[in-house]
């Protein structure tokens, strides 16, 4: 057991911080006391901490976790960009039952973090469109998989860099994304072509839009389809955010100036 | 039609008979104020009070004093069935010989428990509207903006003691006038200061509902040309060059809307 032990110290030695993924209350109170930073990051803050980033998403893998947590902490300078950080959460169930140690200066930002928060659109919003899109990869239509794009905030630009396919079906309608009835509405809409257009404020501006930004320089992954193509290209040209539901491969993507930022399987929440 | 109880127990029995039941009403008046008094507490606890009631100035007041707002209820209301039962077998047995003296204040007795549970009320609700109304205030770091939370309070309260004072029957004109006059202010200042934003908010209905222009289009408002971005109740956001209007919605009804078609 000692070498164990020793292992142990070892990788908690000479930390700057500690992150607790979606602590208890009693485990964040025998660290409050501590003299180590402590940043909770959990969906909802529930333990009242005053160091707390939000996760938007239940993201199930501890990687992606950490490393939206980490991007967090820094974006709002919780620690500092040399810190070692140890991380402790939950690999399998809801206890916490894992230590990752992060040395956050080896870390290359992703952006994820930033996706959320730094984009015109409301974090709220975002969040809502990307519940919808992996919603809509994990039922599909009628069992069958589908595909969609969702260009969310910067409506104005986005609609004028864009035309209509067809009659826009939400044209004046007042519908928001998070609204109950819109899950079982934009599954019907799914099997329209084109784009869903959505305000900063999560207002459904529209349906079938054909986006026509210019696609040059634009840098996704090589075997993306057209649908990824138009997404990145909008979000090159204008303020948006794009978030994709891969019609061949099932996977939501969203992408932000034009790059693949995050990359979700429905199937895993 | 009214039946003098009273008169017929003493009627149907003996004298003997008629203290027995009065002493066994009694008893039962205790068994059932002490009943009433456990089945309030599990009532109430249950029906979330306490922890609706948990962090007011009322609470804390009533913890001080070794108790709680439920238990004080709970005592409120095992006390006034205790003291109707003492005042029945009294009646029954006719032992308060001088019955003038007390029925002014037996029949005030109501009215008395009304009122001290309308302040009750009045001063847990008060405290209760203050913290929620703080809450919505909290991420305003102005110190002009605690005033708020405590007028509303206050002005609950204020109102639950007119409640309380009027069942007493004491002459609450002066205060009613009091408060016809604040009722006034607050809905004569309250209009003028929030006209802008009443104006903007009915002119916003309406381009909500009929929406003459929609995200996307290119418009000037007052001068101000760009993308609109976002159309909400009160305000139009408008977007040209890296500048965003937030123009209010009266605005767009005074100086009207020019549309520009390319």
């Amino acid at each position: 057991m000692n070498a164990l032990r020793e292992f142990l110290d070892d990788i908690v030695a000479d930390t700057d911080a500690v992150f607790l993924f979606s602590p208890s209350a009693s485990l964040y109170q025998s660290f409050e006391d501590d003299d180590t930073e402590v940043v909770v990051i959990a969906p909802e803050n529930t333990v009242d901490a005053g160091t707390f980033v939000e996760l938007p998403l239940e993201f199930t893998n501890m990687a992606d976790r950490i490393r939206f947590g980490v991007e967090g902490a820094l974006e709002q300078e919780y620690v500092e960009e040399d810190a070692d950080v140890v991380c402790i959460g939950d690999v399998f169930d809801d206890t916490p039952d894992s230590i990752v140690r992060v040395q956050v200066a080896e870390f290359s930002p992703s952006g994820v973090y930033g996706l959320f928060v730094n984009s015109r659109a409301e974090p709220s919003v975002i969040n809502d469109v990307l519940d919808v899109a992996v919603e809509l990869g994990k039922k599909g239509q009628k069992g069958k998989p589908v595909g969609a794009l969702f260009v969310v905030g910067d409506a104005g630009k986005v609609m004028n860099k864009s035309r209509p396919l067809s009659y826009n079906p939400f044209e004046k309608s007042h519908v928001h994304v998070g609204d109950p009835i819109v899950n079982v509405m934009l599954k019907e809409f799914s099997r329209l072509d084109g784009a869903f257009v959505i305000s900063d404020g999560g207002k459904i501006v529209s349906a079938y839009r054909y986006l026509e930004p210019s696609a040059e320089g634009v840098d996704i992954p090589k075997g993306l389809g057209a649908r990824h193509m138009a997404a990145g290209a909008v979000t090159r040209d204008t303020n948006a955010i794009a978030i994709v539901l891969s019609e061949s491969d099932g996977l939501v993507r969203a992408f932000k100036s034009g790059e693949l930022i995050l990359e979700v399987d429905p199937e895993e929440y | 039609m009214q039946f003098d109880w009273p008169a017929i127990v003493r009627s149907l029995f003996s004298r003997e008979a008629v203290t027995a039941v009065a002493i066994s009403i009694l008893v039962l008046g205790v068994l059932l104020a002490y009943l009433a008094w456990r089945y309030m507490h599990y009532f109430l606890s249950d029906a979330g009070i306490d922890e609706a009631v948990e962090g007011t100035a009322f609470e804390r007041t009533a913890q001080r004093f070794g108790t709680s707002t439920v238990g004080l209820i709970a005592t409120l209301v095992g006390i006034s069935l205790y003291i109707a039962a003492i005042l029945l077998a009294g009646a029954v047995s006719q032992r308060f010989r001088d019955v003038s003296l007390w029925s002014p204040f037996v029949a005030y007795l109501p009215n008395l428990f009304v009122a001290l549970f309308a302040l009750m009320i009045g001063l847990i609700a008060g405290d209760k509207a203050k913290l929620s109304v703080s809450e919505k205030f909290r991420s305003i770091k102005l110190p002009e903006a605690e005033l708020l939370p405590e007028l509303v309070k206050y002005s609950i309260i204020f109102l639950a003691g007119l409640v309380a004072l009027g069942q007493l029957g004491v002459a609450t004109e002066a205060l009613l006038i009091l408060l016809a006059a604040y009722a006034f202010g607050l809905v004569f200042l309250g209009g003028l200061a929030f006209k802008q934003l009443l104006s903007a908010g009915a002119a916003g209905v309406y381009l909500v509902l009929s929406q003459p222009y929609s995200i996307g289009d290119e418009v000037r408002i007052q001068g101000q040309q760009g993308i609109v971005q976002e159309v909400d109740v009160f305000v139009t956001h408008i977007e040209s060059e890296g500048e965003e209007y937030v123009v209010p919605n009266d605005q767009v009804f005074a100086g009207g809307i020019v549309r520009i078609r390319g």
